[in-house]
């Protein structure tokens, strides 16, 4: 105390130091939020660049595919097998072997009742589950196995 | 010194501190200013903009994965008129490129209606001409400085999707077509339309990238896989073509189906179009059911309707296939003469005889036998009548006329029996004919076979639509007609194979009575006939080599058995009995 009353200034350099410390620290998150913000931005101007590219991409696939499918119509692969020597094959020209324990795949039997019939597209769950999946099902897992 | 120093640091803090307070202050000032409001308002302008996501129309496969109807580019080509520098180096770019003309693409850009900032020249332009403007454009701007004339600045090219045929005419009457506006016309196009189609979403999407999650997720339209087999299609529509030439026929239909559950393989009819010119649709046809007669062109099917009234008749236990009648040539129904196709009796025959020499006589006895009560009963059960509920657009019902009704008379009863006075399209007859190759269970003739949406497959399950006859008169019939058919050495036969089977002949009616030089000519066949896996229906519309179904629709018929057998890869039935009895 009695340091404080021979040398006030040092209360006030506390104040200041105080009030440098807070600016400091706003200048820091202001720093962060700009960062983070400006990543923020960059990566929401990729999400535009890219969904823009998948569009553009798709479109291609579609062009190229219905390109593919022209080049290989009914009537261009007929020409085609004919201008290489192919003929169309007749009824008697046609060799079958009984293969024993082959069985003919048979066609959708008649069904009154519709049957539902949905088969979504098997991703292995390396591509899709998070490190929390991973952790909780390797704990169920081993919980499984120590029952 | 001390005090003096402290004066001066709180002089200087004051005058700091002021200034800080003064920037706030104006600060404050500014964003509350009027000014500050226009600038707000000007950057909410360009905040978000409005854009239309067009999702892509679903594909459309045969059963085997040939794409059918796919999607490709074309471009928009319009112009920002904010940013035009030389609206006579853009008109003569596009009068070149597009073949427009000059000035009146001169003139919609220097006079665009009031309030416009952007106008188009030319849509579904195709992908190379729009290339070659974007290349001059490029070109042209590295050429000439930012507002030097020449320049083509303000020329905006926009892609969007539009329908394409790869396989252009194949398959057409199936397909049906798109308009430039969206619409699906005819066949699998407008029936599964909006399925088809997905929405077209128009959205404001924002500039700011911090609001990129904003931007809509459009799901692009189903995908169908139709149960058609493009080979089996492409060799339907040859046979049908060189029929017509080789019979003098004026159209025709081939239609292939599996009996077992009604999946439509092939639909081949004349006249056809191609599909990536669909404009030409009205100079091809006068009619819309001319566009896809199979299902919306009812006609009066003659003697193929002899299978059902035998059907009919040995289902209601009225005959068996030994019972034996006289043939006299000639029977009285409701007051008129009904006499065979050649005037003549044909004396003691069977049930099977009847069929396999196509007695009208035959048949107008054994329905007035039944009685118009069950002969019409059975008639409504198979289906005549009614629709099929084929899955594409534009079907017709035909007509049975049934007692009661302003215009059915008792010689009716034994007409229809011989299938005149009534009137069913082709596949109409095959979904009643199926019953009886299916042994007595009727299907519902389809061209879906599954349907594609977001990485999942959902497969349209077989239709069973009724039993109007029993197993067992399904399987004896099916045995009458295989017997009848090699009886006479029918030119639908093929080699190792059993078919069964049915001509007909039907005068066509002209001015209210039946022209004997006019026919339609007709065939149903399925087979093998133990294990039928193809149902097939030829009509050929007035052929002028004969007016016979037997001489003209029954070997078209075999020839396309003889196809179908190939495609489907069918052993012969020696060999499937083999596979069968291991």
């Amino acid at each position: 105390m009695h340091a404080y009353k021979i040398a006030p200034w040092r209360v006030q350099r506390q104040w200041i130091g105080n009030a440098l410390l807070a600016v400091v620290a706003l200048a820091m998150v202001a720093t962060l939020y700009l960062d983070v913000t400006s990543q923020a931005a960059i990566a929401g101007r990729e999400i535009q660049d890219l969904t823009a590219s998948i569009s553009a991409s798709q479109q291609v696939s579609g062009d190229l595919q219905t390109q593919l499918a022209s080049l290989t119509s009914a009537r261009v692969m007929e020409e085609r097998a004919l201008a290489i020597g192919f003929r169309p094959m007749e009824t008697g020209e046609a060799e079958y072997l009984v293969v024993p324990g082959y069985s003919v795949l048979e066609p959708d039997i008649l069904s009154s009742v519709p049957l539902l019939q949905l088969s979504a597209l098997t991703i292995p769950p390396e591509y899709n589950e998070s490190l929390l999946d991973w952790v909780d099902k390797k704990i169920a897992t081993s919980a499984r196995g120590t029952q | 010194m001390r005090q003096q120093y402290a004066r001066r640091t709180q002089a200087l803090t004051s005058v700091m501190g002021f200034i800080a307070l003064a920037i706030i202050v104006q600060m404050t000032r500014i964003q509350n200013s009027p000014e500050a409001a226009i600038f707000r308002q000007q950057a909410s302008n360009y905040a978000y903009e409005l854009r239309t996501f067009y999702p892509d129309r679903g594909e459309i496969y045969d059963r085997n994965g040939h794409l059918l109807a796919g999607n490709k580019s074309v471009y928009e080509i319009g112009v920002d008129l904010n940013i035009v520098k030389d609206p006579n180096a853009i008109a003569a770019a596009v009068s070149v490129e597009l073949g427009k003309d000059y000035s009146q693409v001169l003139d919609s850009i220097q006079n665009p209606p009031e309030g416009i900032s952007y106008i188009v020249l030319s849509d579904f332009v195709d992908v190379q001409q729009a290339v070659r403007l974007q290349e001059l454009k490029k070109t042209l701007e590295k050429q000439a400085a930012e507002g030097v004339r020449g320049g083509l600045f303000g020329l905006e090219f926009k892609s969007h999707p539009q329908r394409s045929y790869p396989e252009n005419s194949l398959g057409s009457n199936i397909i049906g077509f798109v308009s430039r506006e969206g619409r699906g016309y005819f066949g699998i196009e407008e029936k599964y339309d909006t399925l088809l189609a997905g929405n077209p979403v128009q959205t404001l999407v924002p500039t700011d990238p911090n609001k990129a999650f904003e931007i809509p997720r459009v799901l692009n339209g189903t995908t169908l896989v139709l149960t058609v087999n493009r080979d089996l299609q492409s060799s339907a529509e040859k046979i049908l073509d060189e029929a017509l030439t080789t019979y003098g026929a004026d159209n025709g239909t081939i239609v292939v189906m599996d009996p077992r559950n009604g999946e439509l393989l092939a639909m081949a009819v004349t006249p056809r179009m191609d599909l990536n010119e669909f404009w030409n649709y009205g100079t091809i046809y006068n009619n819309a059911t001319e566009f896809n007669p199979a299902i919306s062109m009812p006609y009066e099917p003659g003697s193929v309707t002899k299978i059902l009234t035998m059907a009919a008749a040995l289902d209601s236990g009225t005959v068996t296939p030994d019972t034996t009648y006289l043939d006299t040539g000639s029977i009285l129904v409701g007051g008129a003469n009904i006499q065979n196709w050649d005037q003549a009796p044909w004396g003691l025959q069977d049930m099977t005889g009847c069929l396999q020499h196509s007695l009208n006589v035959c048949m107008a006895t054994l329905s007035t036998k039944m009685g118009a009560g069950n002969f019409y009963s059975y008639m409504d059960n198979f289906g005549l009548g009614h629709l099929t509920g084929v899955d594409m657009a534009g079907e017709a019902a035909g007509r049975l006329k049934l007692p009661g009704d302003a215009d059915w008379y008792p010689v009716d009863l034994g007409t229809n029996a011989f299938g005149q006075g009534v009137s069913a399209t082709p596949i109409q007859i095959m979904m009643a004919a199926s019953s009886i190759a299916n042994h007595g269970r009727t299907v519902t003739p389809h061209a879906l076979y599954a349907m594609v949406r977001d990485g999942r497959q959902y497969d349209v399950p077989a239709q069973f639509a009724g039993s109007p006859i029993t197993q067992q008169t399904a399987d004896m019939l099916s045995g009458m007609l295989a017997v009848s058919l090699e009886s006479e050495g029918s030119l639908a036969l093929v080699p190792g194979y059993r078919i069964a089977g049915k001509t007909g002949t039907a005068q066509i009616p002209v001015d209210g009575f039946y022209d004997s030089t006019q026919t339609n000519a007709s065939f149903i066949g399925w087979g093998p006939v133990d294990d039928p896996q193809f149902m097939i229906y030829v009509w050929l519309e007035r052929p002028s080599a004969s007016i016979w179904g037997s001489e003209t629709a029954a070997p078209v018929f075999g020839q396309m058995a003889e196809k179908t057998i190939v495609l489907l890869d069918i052993p012969p039935d020696n060999i499937r009995q083999q596979i069968v009895a291991k």
